[in-house]
């Protein structure tokens, strides 16, 4: 039960939103005539909501499916709906001047409650219509060889976009490094990420998992020197340098055979 | 060459639909048929596009769970949008009907107040299309949706591949229960742009409007058509979007930053469009009329498309149906429409037993 509340804490945020909801679902329950429309937007929430606190049910979709997605039955709250709904028929009630002012009063008090979603720091002006960074489009660009597949180790920054722009780039590790709670341990990754860079054990571990290129931040200190483990500078750009492993072998595979790794 | 790809994308986004959506106001009673003019357009290409999302899944997962191609799946996926556009467009002979094109509501009709509202509610619209397409919204998620579009469309295989890395794995059964990211690749054979620009720079603006679109269906059935209240009511869920980002887990946040993933069509389109339908059921059950078999139909393609969009769709798509209908039986003593509602779920059922026996 305890998790549910926190899902449904972490849902509402500061909870104002959820607050209107709840006042307009008693506004319409009070005053909304037309039992259609109290059936579906005053009972059916009710009913969710009580669904969704049922510990039993909770029970039973956290062992069949990721607890971690179970405050999504908020989903069919249609709180947009009704809010937006129950204001509207405020507006109707009124006469005369009154109804603009609430109308007005009633956006900005909306405004208030909620955060402008495009203040979010993770909107960011596009770089391409691929919308991701440009120097992951110019790396991935660089390194493919038309016909087969070829796998490079990206710094963490770079992980979650290579992918979604060429599948024919293959990582020794993705995304899944990253993200904290999922406990994912990759020591390629770590020695990547060191502040300062093992050479000759990035080197081996590089070729032990049949990466072809190391891709690595200009800025990045490194103790001892890639080229001197048999990888040569492939190229620089847009602040970052690649390596290419001299003695891996980038031919295409013979026909028939694909060209995967 | 360009102009050729883009009017593709229209085709496949807005033309077809429509003209798959055309199929609901066939019948006196169909559930298409309350509506004229914008609303009898918006009605065509949300319905349309439910109903081509439902054939979708229909066809894909099978051939995903066979492990077979995505070349098989696009192969009868065009096969099933000729059949359904034949269908329609002999329906359409058969009627005789010029199609009403009208796409801007209001103007002109009401009166001033109306008039600003509308023109408040389009400017809205307008700045969140041209800010899905000049923003990015970084979110690690699409480091596993979108790649598998772009994996799909570069090896032809689905769900055999790991997103993060590439390499071989076993069958995805999990994901590949709810391929949204199947029909982006579809998207991007036909237009021939790459699948991370078709999902960050195309799907996210349409997908925006379309969720609109539902709200516009729903808030003429709420508040009538020619009233200021429908463009007030536009603008209010308007306000409430924008600023829905209160937490990260809002729908309104999927809605705007995340609009390429399936999860968000479900939260922003298919959930809307359930009640949009369960108002429309309720209707009929007021009126006391006789619910067409189309009704259910797009209904069943409703919940089939929840299921195209996330694995737990199918769950929730049938505990909202469930309980909306339920309610809707007990409200007006009307207890038969629990047959056809569970009809309905029974795509989304079988969905769900593959996930707990396969996934």
């Amino acid at each position: 039960m305890g998790d549910v509340v926190t899902l449904f804490r972490d849902y509402m945020g500061v909870g104002l939103i959820v607050l209107w909801f709840l006042l307009a679902l008693l506004y319409l329950f009070l005053k909304e005539k037309r039992r259609h429309l109290r059936i579906l937007f005053v009972w059916v929430p009710v009913i969710l909501l009580l669904v969704f606190f049922n510990p039993l049910f909770a029970r039973l979709v956290f062992r069949m499916a990721d607890g971690e997605i179970y405050y999504r039955i908020l989903w069919l709250l249609p709180m947009t709906t009704v809010i937006a709904w129950a204001a509207t028929e405020i507006y109707g009630s009124l006469r005369g001047r009154g109804r603009f002012v609430f109308a007005g009063a009633a956006a900005v008090m909306l405004m208030v409650s909620g955060s402008f979603i495009y203040a979010n720091p993770f909107f960011q002006r596009a770089q391409n219509p691929y919308h991701i960074p440009q120097s992951v489009v110019d790396i991935c660009d660089a390194i493919r060889v038309e016909g087969r597949e070829v796998r490079a180790v990206f710094p963490a920054e770079m992980l979650q976009y290579v992918r979604q722009y060429d599948g024919t780039v293959c990582m020794p590790y993705g995304r899944e490094v990253i993200v904290e709670r999922w406990n994912v341990l990759n020591e390629l990754y770590f020695l990547m990420e060191a502040e300062e860079v093992d050479a000759v054990r990035l080197a081996e571990l590089a070729r032990e998992r049949v990466c072809h290129y190391i891709i690595l931040s200009g800025e990045k200190r490194m103790a001892g020197s890639l080229t001197d483990c048999s990888f040569e500078v492939f190229g620089q750009i847009d602040g970052y340098t690649i390596y290419r492993d001299s003695t891996a072998d980038l031919s295409l595979p013979a026909a028939g055979q694909g060209g995967e790794l | 060459m360009i102009a050729l790809r883009v009017l593709q994308l229209i085709l496949w986004l807005f033309v077809i639909p429509a003209g798959a959506g055309s199929l609901f106001f066939l019948g006196k009673e169909s559930p298409g048929n309350g509506f004229a003019g914008p609303g009898r357009a918006v009605f065509a290409w949300v319905g349309g596009q439910i109903l081509l999302w439902a054939v979708f899944q229909l066809l894909c997962v099978p051939v995903i769970l066979r492990q077979g191609n995505y070349s098989l799946v696009q192969r009868l996926y065009l096969a099933a949008v000729a059949v359904l556009l034949c269908s329609a467009g002999l329906a359409a002979l058969a009627r005789r009907k010029k199609p009403r094109l009208r796409l801007v509501e209001g103007f002109g009709k009401g009166d001033r107040a109306s008039v600003i509202l509308w023109v408040i509610f389009w400017a809205l619209l307008l700045f969140q299309i041209v800010q899905a397409i000049r923003l990015t919204y970084a979110d690690g998620d699409d480091a596993f949706y979108v790649a598998v579009s772009t994996i799909t469309a570069d090896a032809d295989t689905m769900y055999s591949k790991l997103p993060y890395t590439g390499e071989t794995t076993w069958l995805d059964v999990r994901h590949g229960l709810a391929p949204f990211p199947i029909w982006i690749t579809f998207l991007s054979k036909m237009s021939g742009f790459k699948p991370v620009s078709i999902a960050h720079l195309v799907v996210s603006p349409v997908l925006i409007a379309m969720a609109y679109g539902v709200f516009y269906l729903t808030g003429r059935k709420i508040n009538g058509r020619h009233s200021e209240k429908l463009p007030l009511f536009l603008v209010f869920v308007e306000i409430l979007v924008l600023f829905g980002d209160y937490s990260y887990y809002t729908v309104e946040n999927f809605m705007l930053a995340r609009s390429r993933q399936g999860k968000a069509a479900l939260g922003s389109i298919i959930i809307p469009a359930l009640f949009f339908l369960l108002l429309q059921l309720l209707e009929y059950l007021k009126e006391k009329k006789k619910i067409p078999p189309a009704y259910w139909g797009l209904l069943a393609a409703a919940m089939t498309a929840g299921a195209l969009c996330s694995t737990m769709g199918a769950m929730l798509c049938c505990m909202l149906v469930g309980i909306g209908t339920f309610c809707a039986a007990v409200g007006f003593r009307r207890w038969k429409i629990l047959f056809p509602a569970a009809f309905c779920c029974l795509p989304c059922a079988a969905y769900a037993l593959l996930y707990l026996r396969m996934g």
